[in-house]
């Protein structure tokens, strides 16, 4: 096996442990720590495929910001209600068989998928000769100028996100509602 | 690509370098406990440890055997796994940001390139940024394994605070990004030597006796990056994650021990990081005021007359001692900070970091790239 | 590659670090337990007070929620930032910085908003 081959399985085995321990996890905490073990494993199969800026994006945003936010909140609310309302319930059990039935379909569309395509293989050497700048560069070109409206829109989006988000915080309500 | 050798035994001595970098930062932390508690009392008008051994010295010896002798304590109420692993992951994210920035020029021989870096990355910033984000999940797996509402109030308060910082540090790096055009670290160092020389406007000013550092075209960037950097790195003023007075020691109030020594590794290592870049950045890296390697190099021959290895191993030894000289000047200013300055209060802390250094931080890039764009599309 | 670098210092440093924990403990030895005192999390001279129903100020989790949106606003600066030369060089400098320049008036706009708001006001 060469090295890369052997970075790879590491790495995608690494990804899927961590993966499944999100779901397999009884603590709330467990699982949003191998969640955030699971974005860096993405990130590092990223640098893999040469994507380096997508890499660090990854690591930045999803590893840095989002899961950060998931562990602070887990860690500091008590969630003994939260557990209780959704493990419990007619609800939750349709919810459970729902995707239940949506991953099922996921791999057989996979599979069915993976046997119909056939599969191309380029060589490793030729994806190690593209530069890093270009993909970069290729990357700042379709944002900046090629679909330009799409990225003012995505910063209008973002906008009303953050109005959203002040004016959550500042309603009253749900299982941690004042008293 | 051209780091990773082709034969097993490039690969190892690759390796075995990153192990010494990481040596060789752990190494420095007992120095800089040492040139803390002696630089504390020097602008205190103390003593400081002066009594084992010459200068205090071997005091930093005796501190690891009082380390190892202590009692290996975990409160009934924590979480034992994520006690134990908050103090080994903080290590990791300073040690690993920091083997990216290099200490020193390449030294060449026929076959092979050896950086004097632990490895090199091509998108150095990106890589250093989004390593360094990680060091919030060690405060808050360590205030949260500790079972105690002081630990969790102060991770809350540590994260809380890393993440504001984060977005003036980001905005800061912007400038430096769109002054190289680059995120290697290597290459940014590259534009920096030589002597000051700036294009724009259809003029050209050049000043033979200063170096092409980037303080020069980034002064606001410079400022808001290491400000922002000394609240990444928890240090006073910015220490509210361990206001004593209200938050007994923040996040690892329950540690003591060689865990607790783990997290000051980790804080010493993220300082470390900070200089290192603040060097890289606006210091010309390793580059020697404003002589360019080459000429270092063809110096060294001509003034030593020795073979052109030779003059390469010492021209990476030179080029070491004038980044680590940067470098520990940035680390003294680390310390004398802390010693100086008062602690911010919290609703200031977060007013400067929102309010004051976000805009500042924006106005900068917003400018540098008008001056960029204005400069190369007109002329006065 | 790099990246089996960076690998292998993090699992050494992690296995270090581990190594150091069960060094400490075989020197130091188990904590004894001489009173339940001295197994308490700390406390400032009183009962220990645990913290059943924490109510944490909702403005850390608004930062949070803000951090992420600013963050990936900056984060669209990056590659924007590296290529700004290289492309006013090619000529679509116009362009690039023009794009840039509305992307980062909403971004103002947002930022003036949320502090005109008091989102961001901590008392």
């Amino acid at each position: 096996m060469t090295a890369d081959a052997f970075l790879f399985w590491f790495l995608a085995f690494v990804t899927v442990v961590s993966g499944l321990s999100v779901i397999l996890m009884v603590n709330p905490i467990y699982s949003a720590l191998s969640l955030a073990m699971t974005m860096i494993g993405v990130a590092a199969i990223f640098v893999t495929l040469n994507a380096y800026f997508l890499a660090g994006v990854q690591l930045i945003v999803y590893a840095g910001a989002v899961m950060v936010l998931f562990v602070m909140v887990l860690m500091l609310f008590d969630l003994k209600h939260e557990i209780q309302a959704f493990t419990r319930g007619r609800l939750t059990g349709a919810i459970k068989i729902a995707s239940v039935g949506i991953l099922s379909g996921l791999i057989v569309g996979a599979v069915t998928m993976g046997l119909k395509t056939p599969v191309v293989i380029t060589a490793s050497s030729d994806v190690a000769a593209a530069p890093t700048v270009d993909t970069t560069r290729a990357l700042a070109e379709n944002l900046f100028i090629k679909n330009v409206l799409g990225f003012e829109v995505l910063g209008v989006m973002l906008l009303v996100i953050a109005v959203g988000a002040v004016a959550l915080s500042r309603s009253k309500g749900g299982t941690h509602a004042r008293d | 690509m051209t780091t990773m050798g082709s034969t097993t035994i490039e690969i190892a001595i690759n390796l075995v370098k990153t192990i010494l970098v990481f040596l060789m930062m752990v190494q420095a932390v007992p120095i800089l406990v040492w040139l803390e508690r002696r630089g504390s009392a020097f602008i205190q008008n103390r003593f400081g440890p002066n009594r084992v051994g010459p200068l205090g010295l071997v005091q930093l010896l005796a501190d690891a055997v009082k380390f190892l002798k202590k009692e290996d304590f975990v409160p009934e109420k924590g979480n034992r796994f994520l006690f134990y692993c908050a103090p080994v992951f903080a290590m990791i994210p300073g040690a690993i940001a920091y083997m990216a920035i290099p200490m020193s020029v390449p030294l060449v021989t026929e076959s092979y390139t050896f950086l004097i870096q632990g490895y090199e990355i091509n998108v150095g910033i990106v890589f250093i940024l989004g390593i360094s984000s990680l060091a919030a999940y060690t405060i808050l797996m360590a205030g949260w394994g500790s079972g105690s509402k002081f630990s969790l109030m102060g991770a809350l308060r540590a994260s809380a605070q890393i993440i504001s910082y984060e977005l003036a540090l980001g905005l800061a790096i912007v400038g430096v990004i769109l002054l190289y055009g680059t995120f290697n670290l290597a290459e940014m160092i590259q534009s920096q030597s030589g002597s000051l020389n700036f294009q724009g406007f259809g003029y050209t000013v050049a000043a033979n006796w200063l170096p092409n550092w980037g303080i020069f075209y980034q002064p606001i960037g410079a400022l808001l990056f290491f400000a922002a950097t000394f609240a990444e790195s928890n240090r006073l003023p910015f220490d509210l994650a361990e206001g004593e007075a209200e938050l007994v020691a923040g996040f690892h109030t329950e540690y003591g021990g060689f865990k607790m020594l783990m997290f000051f590794i980790g804080e010493y290592a993220h300082m470390m990081v900070a200089s290192g870049l603040m060097v890289t950045f606006f210091f010309g890296g390793y580059s020697i005021w404003n002589f360019s390697p080459e000429e270092v190099h063809s110096w060294i021959m001509n003034t030593f007359s020795v073979a052109p290895f030779t003059a390469n191993v010492l021209n990476s030894i030179i080029h070491f001692l004038s980044y680590t000289i940067k470098f520990a000047l940035f680390l003294w200013i680390f310390i004398h900070v802390r010693w100086t300055l008062p602690r911010f209060r919290y609703d200031q802390l977060m007013d400067l970091g929102w309010k004051t250094m976000l805009p500042w931080a924006l106005a900068n890039s917003i400018l540098t790239a008008a001056i960029i764009f204005i400069g190369s599309h007109f002329t006065l | 590659m790099p990246l089996g670098g960076v690998i292998f210092v993090t699992i050494f440093i992690a296995i270090f670090g581990t190594l150091l924990i069960y060094l400490a403990r075989w020197t130091g030895g188990k904590a004894k337990k001489t009173s339940q005192a001295k197994f308490d999390i700390y406390e400032c001279g009183i009962e220990v007070q645990e913290k059943k129903d924490t109510k944490v100020s909702v403005k850390f989790y608004l930062t949070a929620i803000l951090f992420i949106l600013f963050d990936i606003e900056v984060i669209f600066m990056f590659p924007w930032a590296s290529n700004f030369k290289s492309f006013i060089a090619s000529g679509a400098g116009v362009y690039i910085f023009s794009s840039m320049m509305i992307f980062l008036g909403i971004f103002i706009f947002g930022l003036w908003w949320e502090i005109k708001s008091k989102a961001l006001e901590w008392d």
